[in-house]
């Protein structure tokens, strides 16, 4: 069964006189105990599209249209305080910077003791205490550094506590936003390695946003790329992602630019010429494909048509005029 | 080709020794401690040569940086350039010094005024330095410079103010100021890792093709080894304020011959590794640089340590960084401070 089902998802920001698309017609599917990765430029509606399901968008947002249904049930349309129910115990969210979202004169014990309480009045503060120390443990954080304060934590550790409280009411999905974008090397593949154990020790689905593929790749099962509000191409990591003896089963080139971005150290030693440009202003209407301004084998077809989404592989499926060619 | 290998002699832009920087942590007198961030460092930089320092958060890479350019007084040691020492010069004698010397911070969100225009932040370094003659000739240095950091058409951009920049516009525009005064030695403190995946590949070309033009050198400071690999000729791995292996990039990343530099580069693989590989890296924090090990300062975290049995000298024995393998010259030795290098494939 899918823990998250978004069909024709689209959002607009107002700003001043006109309004943005941020999000246009997404649809996604989450199964339990799936991992999804969403990648993209800043600016490409990951973030927005991520914070659409806990309905946690800015005020000057407004979805209009399409569905989100989580466990079952359909988001869109609920009040805040029926939101409120759902936050933390089906849906938890861990922010970008979030290292920095830890409330800086409480202890660590404390701010995630407060989660548990108010989310499930219920529950005695004994039982809500030792799942504290539990969770904290569950991070790799020893109980021993429970009563600290966040400054007295590496960024690492403050990310791991952020985690530790996100899961305080066992939610069945989580979204990450660029969980690990400011920290260095170690401490990312320690909490990526963490999210991944999480994943099969606690049956949790999660969705991260990053614009780090190999972080991705070494979290998610699947990967969706966004650009300019739309998916551009999705399918398992592994395939869209490959990279061997030079050879890429990426189908779009917006997911080939992104992958020859970061130099990959099995690879050869040179630095590919990146992505020229910016992408583009959607508070205009787009004519073609999205990304053919920046495209380096842009087509004449491409400037006029939107291009189809085809499935190239079961699972795998890309929206690109390119594929329709070498598919016909 | 790049000028490192056009000229292996009598080229240092930089040479610093034994660099030391000790902070007094705050607090009681009783309880203060000495933090040692940098703590017995030594390398060169020749024109046209680009060095990278690779570490985690904290290991006193970014404290080198502000020892170079003198923005912290160092401890002991000695940083020498253009036949002065910048770790006891100061006053006038140290303000000429710092034209040859220039820096590009991590975030360009930061580093620029918000209320100066791109002409007032890039010929601000002119106005302090007292180049130019007119207010023409230096208005003529920094479209040049624009020019060069490619940020065209000059005459219209150096109107913007940084919020009608993009990243990598704005990291441009750092790179221009840094760049108008003709400088010998760049310091680059992450440029990068603050943009966009798509900006990054453009900023370290501009970098490196201003390095084949100018035969300007670079001490690049990351956390990235794949980075540092492709863009830098030489690296030094730094870990709680020493240099524990360095060495050619291309020879360091195929060979890495200290244990950190291999869990680093675990880390940092994203060819087939998964998960499996991921969970294997090093386990903890770097231990702090107010309480650094006995012995091999890596030893605690060190997998080989264990593998090995725990082997007494590397709990009482500090290891000096020693070469493996010469270079053709001595500054492209591949060198490293670790006991069982040899053991080490």
């Amino acid at each position: 069964m899918s823990v998250l089902r978004i069909s024709d998802l689209t959002i607009d920001y107002r700003l001043g006189q006109g309004s943005v698309r941020a999000v246009d017609h997404v649809s996604l599917e989450i199964e339990a105990g799936e991992a999804v990765g969403i990648v993209g430029e800043s600016g490409c509606g990951k973030t927005t599209l991520g914070l659409s399901v806990p309905l946690l968008l800015p005020a000057n947002a407004s979805v209009s249209d399409g569905h989100i249904v989580l466990n079952g049930e359909s988001l869109i349309g609920r009040s805040e305080e029926e939101m409120n129910h759902l936050r933390w115990k089906s849906v938890a969210f861990v922010f970008q910077g979030a290292m920095n979202a830890l409330n800086p004169v409480h202890r660590i014990d404390k701010q995630i003791l407060e989660a548990i309480q108010t989310h499930e009045p219920e529950t005695s503060k004994d039982d809500a205490y030792a799942r504290v120390l539990e969770l904290i443990e569950l991070v790799g954080i020893s109980p021993s550094r429970a009563k600290s304060y966040p400054h007295e934590f590496s960024g690492g550790m403050r990310q791991r506590a952020m985690i530790a409280m996100s899961l305080a009411c066992r939610p069945s999905l989580l979204i990450a936003d660029e969980p690990t974008t400011a920290l260095d090397v170690i401490s990312q593949a320690q909490i990526l390695a963490l999210l991944g154990e999480l994943r099969s020790q606690e049956n949790l689905s999660l969705v991260m946003i990053s614009h780090d593929l190999s972080a991705i790749k070494k979290v998610c099962d699947r990967i969706v790329v966004m650009y300019a509000g739309v998916i551009v191409e999705s399918g398992p990591t592994d395939t869209v992602l490959r990279r061997k003896n030079g050879v890429v089963t990426a189908a779009h080139p917006y997911t080939r630019a992104l992958m020859g971005a970061h130099p990959d150290l099995s690879g050869e030693r040179i630095l590919a010429p990146g992505l020229a440009g910016n992408p583009p202003d959607l508070s205009k209407p787009i004519t073609g494909c999205r990304f053919a301004a920046r495209c380096p084998e842009v087509m004449e077809i491409c400037r006029t048509q939107t291009p189809p989404t085809v499935t190239i592989t079961p699972g795998h499926s890309v929206t690109c005029h390119l594929s329709v060619r070498s598919a016909s | 080709m790049s000028m490192k290998d056009m000229n292996p002699t009598n080229d240092t832009v930089l040479s610093v020794s034994d660099l030391v920087v000790r902070f007094e942590s705050g607090g009681r007198q009783s309880k203060k401690k000495i933090v040692r961030a940098v703590d017995g460092v030594s390398f060169e930089i020749v024109r046209g040569e680009i060095v990278a320092l690779v570490g985690e958060s904290g290991c006193g890479k970014s404290t080198i940086a502000m020892a170079v350019m003198r923005l912290i007084k160092p401890t002991s040691g000695q940083i020498i350039s253009d036949g002065l020492d910048l770790a006891t010069i100061h006053g006038r004698a140290l303000q000429r010094a710092r034209r040859r010397i220039q820096m590009i911070f991590q975030d360009p969100f930061g580093s620029l005024d918000p209320r100066q225009t791109v002409m007032e932040a890039v010929s601000e370094p002119l106005t302090i330095h007292k180049v130019g003659n007119s207010a023409g000739e230096r208005k003529e240095l920094v479209f040049e410079a624009l020019r060069m950091a490619q940020l065209n058409p000059p005459e219209r951009l150096s109107e913007n103010f940084p919020h009608e920049l993009s990243g990598g516009q704005r990291q441009r525009v750092a790179i221009a100021s840094a760049m108008v005064l003709s400088p010998a030695l760049v310091v680059a403190d992450e440029p990068v890792s603050m943009l966009d995946v798509s900006a990054r590949a453009g900023i370290l070309r501009l970098m490196m093709d201003l390095r084949d033009r100018l035969g300007v050198s670079y001490l690049f400071i990351t956390h990235d080894l794949a980075t540092a690999w492709v863009v830098a000729d030489r690296i030094a791995v730094v870990y709680l304020g020493r240099i524990v292996e360095t060495g050619p990039s291309e020879v360091l990343v195929k060979n890495p011959a200290h244990p950190y530099t291999q869990a680093l580069l675990n880390a940092s693989q994203d060819g087939d590794t998964t998960i499996s590989a991921a969970a294997s890296v090093l386990k903890g924090e770097a231990p702090s640089a107010a309480a650094v090990p006995t012995g091999c300062r890596f030893h605690p975290r060190c997998p080989k340590y264990v593998e090995l049995g725990k082997p007494e000298s590397c709990r009482s024995e500090d290891p000096r960084l020693r070469v493996i393998k010469k270079g053709e010259i001595a500054r492209r030795d591949h060198s490293a401070a670790c006991h069982f290098t040899d053991e080490v494939k």
